[in-house]
């Protein structure tokens, strides 16, 4: 028997903040470089966002609806794409209305859920809310930031009223286990989870280009076969949106293949399902996950975020700052502290690049990771001149709680 | 491999990073197992008294010459560059007329060449020897002679062109001088892939004969202990320069960089530690920008101070219009200290774990300084990354000298491949592609 198959795109973009100088803070400067923003998500909407999202809506048109899958946009490339690339924003209405699934996330894809419970759920009804306004239906299945998940979010998730959620299948939590199941959240029963087949994943996410593979050149029919093979009952195939056209470029093949993809799924027998079609499905055990996992690097923790010192002194910050921008009860303020949340601030300032390098380089804006540092702490520097000094935040309430 | 090598600097007669990078190069070679036999011109120091007691040390100074023999009175202590040269000499016997007929240089410095040169080939007459290595332009026309002599090949390493020590407008003789050495030689070291670049591209020497190997530091001579007696231990955030006061090294910049950081950082104190002709415009602007209280200027010094100086610091700002490679750097890191370097340097090429930024970009060099002292973890990421970083082989002194090592060995299958016969030197006048250099 063949497993089904569970396709699910991530589709996101941060705002990059400026090179802020110590000589900006109390400036004014803005804390987002927007021109740069602004000509990245235009670049990406026509090398990927476009022609990727019209083949899929015509895949799955042309299927009569079996060919299936899932996105998630996160909140900061929703708005970005309103802003800058309206076409491709429409581009996407038409698949989801095409009958691809959309899912429920923190809106500023951030490390919330690992930090401040009480901004994670306020962060999940943001983008619950910004979905309902722009696709006009309610996620039922969730992902948080970077598959990040352990046994404490799996409550939270669950309280927020998700059916299902999607995890790494790493090895340090399945063991012996196929990813290719429904599980069930050890922590919060009621609350499917869904662990990515991440090698069947990155044969197209990370290694569909490598000449130096022994599977290249990936075809669709090859894939198709390593998928029919694969056993179990739902392979979980999780991608970044930008592997098509971005990640991977055109001249690679990656559109072809995704072309032939939803033929070759059908001659080898394999039916498309949603998360949300497998959050009906009985789960096959439990699983813990003592520890954060993600779908980040070779490590698959968090580390790629909160790793080194410098990460864990910004993020701290970051969400000490929260408290008292909360109790400012002033929007712009709190929007633009928000958007600081989104994990990739703290990825730009990864430095095992030495090692998984390439995908960190390539995607950083700043000359290292050290600079990126020193930027952002400048702009939380600005942003906590602002406040006032003495804020009691100690004894204030969150201003949103779960 | 028997290698004659004609060097200018050598502890403990030191002027600059050039002492560092030969004795480095040196003990590594001796390390290889080659055989090196290398020539000074100033008078060997009693036996014992060099860092390496193996070195065969020669000193053109003991020759005696048949050909010319020129006393000339002259300082001779070390000079990195014609303009330390002068230095030297006005403290010497100052000399109103130093600086006339048009040249900014004394005289005494080419004659000096010439009279080494000679030496060199009374030298390689009587040393045997398999290949002739020689270290910028101050030494090219003595490695000429003597390949002259011997009839072997000659290697010329490059670390730096009068270009990078004063930019276009540097004297005409010296560039008439590099442009002689880098096309007589057989084969070129450059010290960082752009000085490659700069050698093909301005000295127009055939990309095919131009190696590259980066330098290293030795690991070992890094005193182990923090010297407790030194005033500068308070902990006050320290800031360092540490280098020649030239024009090259961007002294200027580093006083910029200062009165930018006060504002931010309260207590914060700088030190400049280097002589050249740069310093007193530097210490009038730094009073200028009321930096009295909180920049130091140590002057030159040498050996355990250097160290206690990279110690003594929080970091180590090396703000060059120039710097082919920055050995500076490598001896910042080895005692623990982060550095900002140059983009376009040779160790920018090499070291990971550092800020890089434009030498006039002062802002942006002042923004990472009270960055680093502001931010204890990004303090420590960088020191920590770096101290693993410049433990690795590459930085150490047995890859560089392996990889010279293996440039004798190309030369000689070269040498032995066309024809063993003596190749007549190439004309010292040879056409300069620096056109502007020479109208300077």
């Amino acid at each position: 028997m063949s497993p089904d198959v569970c396709i699910y795109c991530q589709v996101h973009q941060p705002y990059r903040v400026n090179r802020y100088r110590v000589f900006d803070v109390g400036s004014g400067r803005e804390y987002f470089d927007e021109a740069r923003n602004r000509a990245i998500l235009r670049r990406v909407a026509d090398k990927c966002y476009l022609p990727a999202t019209r083949l899929l809506t015509e895949a799955v048109r042309r299927s009569g609806g079996r060919f299936k899958l899932a996105l998630s946009l996160s909140g900061t490339v929703l708005e970005q794409l309103a802003a800058w690339a309206p076409d491709a924003l429409d581009a996407f209405r038409e698949l989801a209305d095409a009958g691809a699934e959309i899912l429920g996330e923190t809106y500023y894809h951030s490390l919330a859920a690992l930090t401040d419970p009480g901004e994670f759920a306020t962060q999940a009804a943001l983008h619950r809310d910004a979905i309902a306004r722009i696709f006009g239906r309610r996620p039922t299945v969730f992902r948080n930031t970077e598959l990040i998940y352990d046994d404490a979010i799996g409550p939270m998730v669950r309280r927020l009223g998700y059916r299902a959620m999607l995890v790494e299948g790493a090895e340090r939590v399945l063991g012996w286990r196929s990813p290719n199941y429904v599980y069930e959240a050890a922590s919060a029963p009621g609350l499917c989870l869904l662990p990515r087949n991440y090698r069947l994943s990155d044969d197209v996410g990370f290694r569909f280009s490598n000449r130096d593979w022994d599977g290249w050149p990936l075809t669709a029919e090859r894939w198709a076969a390593w998928i029919a093979g694969s056993g179990g009952q739902s392979a979980h195939l999780f991608l970044d949106y930008e592997t098509f056209g971005e990640h991977q470029w055109e001249e690679t093949g990656i559109f072809e293949f995704l072309r032939h993809l939803p033929g070759e799924l059908e001659r080898h027998g394999l039916r498309c399902v949603t998360p949300s079609e497998l959050a009906e499905r009985a789960p096959v055990g439990r699983l813990s996950f003592p520890t954060p996992t993600s779908w980040a690097d070779v490590e698959r923790d968090t580390s790629a975020w909160l790793g080194n010192r410098m990460q864990r002194a910004a993020h701290e910050r970051l969400y000490r700052i929260g408290r008292e921008v909360r109790a400012l009860a002033d929007a712009a303020r709190l929007a633009e502290w928000r958007r600081l949340t989104t994990s990739d601030h703290c990825y730009y300032m990864c430095t095992k690049w030495f090692a998984d390098g390439d995908v960190h380089k390539y995607f950083n804006p700043y000359e290292s990771p050290y600079d990126g540092f020193v930027a952002y702490m400048n702009v939380l520097s600005d942003l906590e001149a602002g406040l006032p000094a003495a804020a009691p935040w100690a004894g204030v309430e969150m201003a949103v709680s779960a | 491999m028997r290698v004659l090598m004609f060097g200018w600097e050598f502890p403990p007669y030191q002027a600059g990073g050039l002492a560092t990078a030969t004795l480095g190069l040196v003990k590594g070679l001796l390390r290889q197992g080659l055989d090196v036999t290398l020539v000074v011109p100033f008078p060997a120091p009693a036996a014992g008294s060099t860092p390496i007691p193996e070195l065969r040390l020669l000193s053109a100074a003991d020759v005696p010459l048949r050909v010319r023999t020129h006393r000339i009175e002259s300082p001779l202590a070390p000079y990195a560059t014609a303009e330390d040269y002068v230095l030297l000499a006005e403290r010497a016997a100052p000399a109103p007329g130093a600086h006339a007929a048009g040249s900014p240089y004394g005289r005494n410095l080419f004659e000096e060449i010439e009279r080494y040169a000679d030496a060199a080939a009374e030298i390689a007459r009587r040393e045997p020897h398999d290949v002739i290595d020689t270290h910028d332009w101050i030494t090219f026309a003595a490695g000429i002679r003597a390949r002259e002599v011997s009839g072997k090949p000659l290697v010329a390493h490059i670390h730096a062109t009068e270009l990078d020590r004063v930019g276009e407008h540097g004297n005409p003789e010296i560039v008439r001088r590099e442009l002689a050495g880098l096309r007589a030689a057989d084969r070129v070291i450059a010290n960082s892939n752009t000085l490659r670049h700069q050698v093909i591209e301005r000295y127009g020497v055939p990309a095919d004969k131009v190696d590259v190997v980066h330098w290293g530091v030795d690991a070992s001579a890094a005193p182990a202990e923090e010297p407790p007696e030194l005033p500068l231990f308070d902990g006050r955030p320290t800031v360092l320069f540490l280098g020649r006061v030239t024009r090259q090294k961007g002294p200027e910049y580093f006083v910029e960089i200062a009165a930018r950081v006060r504002r931010f950082v309260p207590g914060v104190r700088f030190l400049m530690v280097g002589a050249g002709d740069l310093l007193p415009r530097c210490i009038e602007r730094a009073v200028e920008l009321g930096l009295a209280d909180c920049m130091h200027f140590a002057g030159p010094l040498s050996g355990a101070e250097v160290d206690r100086a990279y110690r003594a610091a929080d970091v180590c700002v090396m703000p060059s219009v120039s710097e082919p490679f920055g050995l500076v750097a490598l001896e910042s890191l080895r005692n623990g200290t982060p550095v900002i370097v140059p983009r376009s340097s040779g160790v920018a090429e090499v070291v990971r774990h550092a800020f890089k930024a434009d030498f006039w970009d002062v802002e942006r060099m002042a923004d990472q300084v009270v960055a680093l002292l502001r931010h204890p973890e990004l303090w420590a990421e960088l020191a920590d990354g770096a101290r693993d970083e410049i433990a690795e082989p590459r930085f150490g002194l047995e890859e560089p000298a392996r990889r010279t090592a293996l440039s004798y060995r190309r030369t000689l299958a070269d040498a032995t491949a066309v024809a063993p016969a003596v190749a007549p030197a190439a004309p010292a006048a040879a056409p300069a592609p620096i056109a502007r250099m020479e109208t300077a």
